[in-house]
């Protein structure tokens, strides 16, 4: 029994999984011991609690998470319309849900339940059968928590739906033409789009543009995080050395900046190690997905595996100005439980779709 | 065979292969620049506050304006040790002020504090003379509020404060910073969001020494835009000058705009004293004194209207069908409502005898009044006041106070737990008891009854006359409004008024007087009015709080506003 169990975990994934969450245990002390909140202790029990989740997950099995995703995604489109009612005001957006001592963020709750939901429909419909009706109702499932979210507004969050969205169509199998006049009616869209921002939206995107438009806003949030960054060289300052992001310079540096921490203390080496250990996991997630024969099974890692590296991809991208800044964490590193939780419970489907792979 | 598959795989490793080249990029070929950089953090905010728009009167003339001011500032994390005591002897402060204000309300580690405001030229001369040895201190020369006309129209513009830290931390950081001001009252709160522009910054580099090597990035300030208002600066000063000494409110409205030409409340104080933070004895002063020169006698303070409400009384009398103008009452010097009622009596003892409408207007006879008062319940009253826009909020930019009061039985149910008795009608009739309005409700009263029931909303910003509706018109009969004008003229020009010390040469005035018992002290003097009467350009109260007789005291202020008005604008008329 213990060892069919242990079977059915995956240990490179497992691995790269404790080794990121370890290094942001540490670098969520090096962020916050000066400030008062213990944030690497709450972030050990919020690991404990995920790791729970990643190997407790395949012991059930991903076929009934399916079969229960659009009850799920009824939910966490409940919960994201109660955040609009009741949720608390966090720095101008509404992005909190307090049940009793725990506040979530229902947004990360609603990228599995759109993931989920997704793939179970486009995997009961055949992509040879006609796609026009199949391909848009997934994309109205999809779209409904995205406008929800953008509503809150987190505009960070609300994007990483759009590559998980790209990623399960194009397994599918959807077809080429559909996939470019979707791109081209984006492209039409963003324009629309833009009036709909918030002007803090708009002077992010702008300044990422054009850093001249806001030197004392957002524009130095930017260059600050690509100064600690940077200056951290080849070896790094340290650990516990850094004095651009213990000086405040950069804020949010426990949640979406704690990469600036680590390029900084640990340099060129430490940022290449990090990226090489998510490199690992986006690896093992390939070889799970090449080794099973389940059409839903693949999609549903490939949509999981389009999350994680959209998300490494804004958060780092934006420390070193290569995107624009957004509130988007660093997946296992960042602090947050429910984000760190999400993220387990999608690797946890990733590990029982290996638990059940094909043996050839 | 290439699949989706792969090409979803390559297509994962690329990305992650550049994002490792960025890091590369940024870490290994450009890290000794940015180490650098972050050593002392070399990098300097420069907040620039938005110069704040000005307002001017009609003419262009210039109500509020900025003045250079030099302000000493410091960067904190480049000040030695020493430079405290020598910064607190040359700004004659404590040194322990002085490290209090470098700590104080900074926006960012590294951004300069405010050690002091408005400093003389030639102090700030002398410490950018010995900036040598004053690291991290230098002088910024930057723009401060500045009214050149002190008292005279302090209501209107009203002032402006640094902002709070609460206030701060919920407001835009684009507009406000820690040493960003706010209008508190007046134009300069109500218009706060239009004069203030938009703030801006420099990011700059600075060496070991804190000298800038260079401007990283500049964003220039977006200065705030002008306010235009109605008021004609020369009539205000003049206006001023008629109520130094007394607790007063003037106001005059043309008719043709419905702009306020001049509005006047004294006592006033200056503004300027707001500004400069070395002011702040006067401004306790002006706060803790008794006379309450910060408040606007004519919208924030609310007087019993005395006999100007006879015209309310008049109007409701004739609109409900209950007297016309030719209905006759005998005044002998006392009335009594019921055979066994204590008798009251008209101001004038003798009595005024047997009167019509125009007539008892003109000599605001009281027992005319209460026989009409008799026909007519307080609530149709009060139904004519709030027509007429008594008690009702006036829609002036700068207005923020809850109306006057006009009392009916429902109010005086909820206020006293009693019934309406029919003697406080006789009361409410004549504009005493529990009934209090503002001065400029009068002024809108009268405005509705010289442009003939067309609907009037005193303002104080010029307005694009050709994008505002047509007004509404009350709902009162033109011949009713017009009997009622008629008794006005007559309270001028007829040698019985009591507004004929108002009477100019040059044109017929109509108007009404009021005098309101205020007891113990002296009762208030009121007058209102319109000119000319045929054809009425503008429309005017005067108040006087105890004042006496209002067809003395502010009758002859009226005859002065008018000839003032006369020689500013009008050419003579006929």
């Amino acid at each position: 029994m213990l060892r069919r169990w242990l079977n059915g975990i995956y240990f490179p994934l497992f691995f790269s999984v404790v080794a990121l969450a370890a290094i942001g245990i540490f670098f969520i002390y090096s962020a916050s011991y000066r400030d008062p909140g213990n944030y690497e202790i709450k972030q050990v029990f919020w690991i404990l609690a995920g790791l729970a989740v990643l190997v407790g997950v395949p012991f059930i099995g991903y076929r009934p998470f399916l079969s229960v995703s659009y009850p799920f995604y009824v939910l966490t489109i409940v919960l994201l319309v109660l955040v609009d009612f009741f949720g608390n005001r966090v720095m101008g957006a509404q992005r909190w849900l307090t049940l009793g001592p725990i506040a979530i963020q229902p947004s990360e709750f609603a990228k599995i339940g759109a993931l989920l939901a997704g793939v179970n429909f486009l995997g009961s419909h055949h992509p040879w059968e006609g796609q026009t009706k199949t391909v848009s109702i997934a994309l109205v499932l999809l779209a409904v928590p995205l406008l929800l979210i953008i509503k809150q507004p987190d505009l960070g969050t609300a994007l990483l739906f759009i590559p998980m969205s790209v990623v399960i169509l194009f397994l599918w199998g959807v077809r080429k033409r559909f996939l470019i006049t979707s791109f081209s009616a984006l492209a039409l869209a963003a324009p629309l789009a833009w009036e709909f921002l918030k002007p803090y939206q708009k002077k992010r995107l702008m300044v990422f543009l054009n850093p001249n438009l806001d030197p004392l806003g957002s524009g130095y949030t930017a260059l600050q995080s690509r100064i600690a960054v940077g200056s951290g060289g080849f070896w790094g300052k340290g650990y516990l050395g850094g004095t651009q992001t213990q000086l405040h310079f950069v804020p949010e540096h426990h949640t979406d900046f704690i990469f600036c921490v680590i390029g900084e203390e640990l340099g060129f080496l430490g940022s290449l190690l990090v990226l090489c250990l998510y490199g690992f996991l986006f690896h093992s997630i390939f070889l799970v997905m090449q080794h099973t024969t389940d059409v839903k099974a693949k999609m549903l890692c490939g949509g999981v595996l389009a999350l994680l590296f959209s998300h490494v991809i804004i958060n780092v991208g934006m420390t070193i100005g290569l995107m624009p800044i957004a509130g988007v964490p660093l997946p296992l590193v960042s602090y947050g439980g429910s984000s760190f939780i999400m993220i387990c419970m999608s690797l946890g489907l990733v590990l029982s779709v290996y638990k059940e792979r094909s043996i050839f | 065979m290439f699949t989706r598959f792969h090409f979803f795989q390559v297509f994962v490793f690329v990305l992650v292969v550049l994002l490792g080249l960025g890091l590369f990029q940024t870490q290994v070929l450009r890290g000794s620049y940015y180490y650098e950089l972050s050593k002392r953090n070399r990098i300097r905010l420069i907040p620039l506050e938005a110069p704040r728009g000005r307002v001017l009167d009609q003419k262009g003339r210039l109500l509020a304006a900025n003045r250079s001011s030099y302000n000493v500032i410091a960067i904190p994390e480049d000040i030695i040790p020493e430079v405290y005591p020598r910064l607190a002897k040359l700004l004659g402060i404590p040194e322990k002020e002085v490290r209090r204000r470098m700590s104080a309300g900074r926006e960012y580690p590294f951004a300069p504090a405010v050690i002091m405001e408005d400093v003389p030229q030639e102090l700030a001369f002398r410490i950018e003379e010995r900036r040598p040895e004053l690291s991290g201190v230098s002088v910024r020369v930057e723009g401060i509020r500045y009214y050149p006309y002190g008292e005279t129209a302090s209501h209107v513009i009203g002032y402006i404060g640094a902002v709070n830290p609460r206030e701060c931390a919920e407001l835009d950081h684009d507009r406000f910073g820690p040493a960003s001001k706010i209008g508190r009252d007046g134009i300069e709160r109500a218009f706060d969001d239009e004069l203030r522009g938009w703030r801006g910054g420099q990011q700059i580099e600075v060496d070991a020494r804190g000298q800038m090597v260079r401007v990283l990035s500049d964003l220039k300030p977006e200065p705030g835009s002008d306010i235009t208002l109605t008021l004609d600066l020369e009539f205000q000063k003049k206006i001023m000058n008629m109520v130094k000494g007394l607790h007063a409110s003037i106001a005059v409205l043309d008719l043709q705009t419905d702009g306020l030409l001049a509005m006047a409340s004294a006592p006033a104080y200056d503004p300027n004293i707001f500004v400069s933070p070395a002011s702040s004895e006067q401004r306790l002063q002006v706060l803790k004194d008794e006379n309450a020169p910060m408040l606007d006698r004519g919208i924030n303070a609310a007087y019993p209207p005395g006999s100007i409400f006879k015209l309310v009384t008049a109007l409701a009398g004739l609109d409900l069908g209950k007297i016309t103008p030719e209905t006759r009452f005998r005044c002998n010097g006392s009335f009594q409502l019921g055979p066994k009622s204590k008798p009251v009596h008209c101001w004038l003892h003798e009595g005024h005898g047997n009167l019509n409408l125009y007539e008892a207007i003109e000599r605001s006879c009281n027992v005319y009044f209460w026989n009409v008062a008799k026909r007519l319940t307080p609530d149709e009253i009060a139904h004519y006041a709030h027509v007429l826009g008594l008690g009702e909020p006036l829609r002036l930019e700068i207005s923020h106070m809850a109306p006057g009061l006009i009392p009916d039985s429902a109010w005086k149910k909820a206020r006293f737990n009693q019934p309406w008795y029919q003697g406080e009608t006789l009361n409410m009739a004549i504009g005493q008891g529990y009934m209090l309005v503002t001065p400029f409700e009068i002024l809108r009263l009268t405005s509705i009854i010289a442009k003939n029931g067309k609907v009037v909303e005193p303002h104080l910003v010029v307005q694009d006359r050709t994008m505002m509706p047509e007004a509404s018109r009350v709902a009162i009969r033109e011949e009713n409004l017009d009997a009622v004008k008629r008794g006005m003229l007559q309270v001028v020009e007829s040698d019985y008024g009591t507004g004929q010390l108002a009477r100019v040469d040059f044109d017929k005035l109509a108007g009404k007087t009021g005098t309101a018992q205020a007891p113990p002290l002296k009762a208030h003097s009121w007058m209102t009015g319109f000119f000319p009467y045929k054809d009425p350009k503008i429309a005017f109260v005067v108040f006087v709080e105890h004042g006496g007789s209002g067809g003395i005291t502010s009758a002859r202020l009226v005859k002065q506003i008018l000839e003032t008005w006369k020689d500013l604008h009008a050419a003579p008329v006929a």
